[in-house]
């Protein structure tokens, strides 16, 4: 395999996809695995699909999901239950069919020469980070991950990180499970004991935004996932445009993941909290 | 029986000067300029692709979150952000013009001088076969819809851009108005070659959590399904009312909405949300009318135009 990546995103298409597993994994958050024979081939990691969930009339946008995992002629799905379209995504049965565009977006990249990466992972921030974490693992990186989420319950994804890290580090608010506190709180000590060549972050955008400080702090490489609402997912309508250092720019084509140095933060573009 | 499945369908329309090869458009701003809906459907196969608005300098549009989703549609308040006509012309229209496809170029302005120096920049394009005028757009504070919401500056807007271009102009309305019909007949005096509507509905969403607005810029426009019925009641009361083409959108997700409209009296049609919910809504509204009119034995669909019984 070859490890250093800064690819030219791939073709995206529109699959038919059938539901072969839909799992609750933990309060409020599910696990569905479907047969996607052609974006499960082409996918890379940190990219996703936009998925249609309903084909009536009630809601009608599809919703974006990152790739956990993908496994042959499967893609893996990490899901959190917020609302009507994550809500209706719990009910899919075995068998079912949805159509999916992807893959979707530009993923993560691997610099030249990284012999030693840090993830860190707020919440539902494990989701595009599975993969990842199986590629640079392949690629003979070593991997540490630091994971954080309000209780041991929360910490979804654990299973590929277990398989494929070095160091799994974990912080959670109420103290059930690692670190009491937030997953913030490891970055630091994981910076200056490993000496990652870089970091790569996913979770809330206030998380995510400090361990970017953090990482600028120790002059290391950050790449960061972006949430934004999007309707079309293929860099047409503008729903999702990030501020960055180059202008705006669409989370859907040009992200989701950014190079975290580039973004303009500003708390007014984080989504509502659900 | 007569073989009526067997019928050629002339699927062939006509807007002002401009012959489409049927009568399925894309509405502006949901398509971009089509490069990126390429790789998902033939683009060759539609009626005309209709472009994002185009503005004289670049536009950064409106704070985040731009869009929320509400029952059967979604509220946008994107803001017309657009890299500028010369940026657009070097770029998307070069582009464009390889295709096998009439191009529709939607115009927007803060002023009216500005709408006039976008139109006389677009008239000396070849690969530009219409101009859209979008007077409707509600989510810029100056100019967009404040032109369309009074017969006095629709007319005005029109009468300067007809004097900029001998394009086929179209003139985009909004219903955000008490009485649609008369408005169109001001653009109709002034020279316009068809109207176009809806432009999207004025709505607002507020997240119960939070208690604050779901946009950024707190209101926004409507779209998808929820709005047809008033957007057929407005191709209605405006074909009735001028004798220049419509071309009528709100909701369109198949091909039976598009026959709704060309009933109540559109020429031609175009699909704006439907194709965020899937790239090849286009192409199945076109395959749908085709054999909407085949099984019924109508050999033209212009023939669909104004039938509505009463
Ligand atoms: C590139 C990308 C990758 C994503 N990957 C994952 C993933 O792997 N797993 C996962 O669980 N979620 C992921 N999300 C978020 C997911 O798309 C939303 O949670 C989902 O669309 C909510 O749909 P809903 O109908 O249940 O909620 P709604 O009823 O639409 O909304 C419920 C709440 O969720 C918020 N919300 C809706 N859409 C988004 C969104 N796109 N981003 C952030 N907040 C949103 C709304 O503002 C609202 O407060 C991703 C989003 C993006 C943009
Ligand atoms: C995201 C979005 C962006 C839009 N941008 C424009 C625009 O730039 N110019 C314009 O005239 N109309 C714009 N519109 C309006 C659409 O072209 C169309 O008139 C309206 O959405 C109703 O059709 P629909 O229900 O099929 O979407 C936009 C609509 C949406 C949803
Ligand atoms: S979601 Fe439409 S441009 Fe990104």
């Amino acid at each position: 395999m070859s490890c250093a990546s800064t690819h030219e995103d791939g073709h995206r298409l529109l699959e038919r996809v059938t539901v072969v597993a839909n799992d609750r994994v933990t309060e409020g958050v599910g696990l569905i695995v479907l047969e996607s024979p052609r974006v499960a081939r082409a996918v890379r990691p940190g990219q996703f699909v936009h998925l249609r969930i309903s084909t009536g009339t009630d809601f009608i946008l599809r919703r974006p999901f990152s790739i956990h995992r993908a496994e042959e002629d499967r893609l893996h799905i990490l899901y959190q239950v917020l609302g009507t379209g994550t809500r209706a995504l719990a009910e899919k049965r075995r068998g079912e069919e949805m159509d999916v565009i992807g893959p979707l977006g530009h993923g993560w990249e691997i610099p030249e020469g990284t012999a030693h990466a840090l993830l860190v992972a707020g919440g539902l921030g494990a989701a595009p980070m599975g993969m990842l974490a199986e590629q640079l693992s392949a690629c003979g990186v070593a991997v540490t991950v630091a994971q954080g989420a309000p209780t041991a319950e929360r910490l979804v994804g654990q299973g590929v990180f277990e398989a494929t890290a070095r160091r799994v580090l974990t912080a959670t608010d109420d103290g059930s499970a690692g670190e009491h506190g937030f997953v913030t709180g490891l970055v630091e000590g994981a910076l200056a004991t490993d000496r990652p060549d870089v970091v790569y972050v996913c979770g809330p955008e206030a998380m995510a935004r400090i361990v970017t400080a953090q990482a600028a702090a120790a002059d290391v490489p950050c790449q960061v996932s972006l949430e934004r609402l999007m309707a079309c997912g293929i860099g047409a309508c503008l729903s999702c445009v990030v501020t960055t250092t180059d202008g705006q720019r669409r989370a859907c084509v040009d992200g989701p993941v950014f190079d975290a140095a580039h973004v303009v933060w500003d708390v007014s573009e984080i989504p509502p909290k659900h | 029986m007569e073989s009526a499945h067997n019928i050629n369908v002339d699927m062939s329309v006509r807007i002002g000067a401009l012959e489409l090869r049927n009568p399925v458009m894309t509405g502006s701003g949901t398509f971009a300029a089509g490069r990126e809906y390429a790789e998902f459907m033939d683009l060759g196969r539609l009626g005309a692709v209709v472009t994002k608005g185009v503005s004289l300098n670049p536009w950064a549009g409106n704070a985040s979150p731009r869009i929320a989703e509400t029952a059967s549609g979604m509220l946008n308040s994107i803001g017309l952000q657009n890299p500028g006509v010369e940026s657009f012309c070097a770029n998307d229209l070069a582009w464009l013009a390889e295709q096998d496809v009439p191009v529709i170029v939607n115009v927007s302005g803060h002023s009216l001088a500005e709408y006039v120096a976008v139109t006389e920049r677009l008239d000396a394009e070849d690969a530009i076969d219409a101009l859209e005028l979008n007077i409707s757009c509600p989510n810029v504070d100056e100019g967009g819809m404040a032109f369309g919401t009074s017969c006095a500056a629709a007319a005005d807007v029109t009468r300067a851009v007809r004097a900029a271009t001998g394009k086929t102009l179209i003139v985009k309305l909004s219903p955000n108005v008490t009485d649609i019909a008369e408005i169109a007949r001001s653009v109709e005096a002034e020279g316009a070659d068809a109207v176009s509507l809806i432009n999207t509905l004025l709505g607002m969403a507020i997240d119960t959590d939070t208690w604050r607005p779901k946009l950024a810029r707190t209101v926004g426009g409507l779209s998808g399904p929820a709005i047809k019925p008033v957007a057929v009641r407005m191709v209605w009361q405006v074909a009735s009312a001028v004798s220049v083409p419509v071309v009528g959108m709100g909701g369109i997700m198949n091909a039976e909405d598009a026959v709704e409209f060309m009933l109540a009296g559109a020429t031609a049609v175009a699909v704006g949300t439907g194709n965020f919910v899937d790239p090849a809504t286009t192409m199945h509204v076109v395959d749908g009318l085709e054999r909407y009119c085949r099984e019924r034995g109508i050999d033209r669909v212009s023939a669909l135009t104004g039938a509505l019984k009463r």
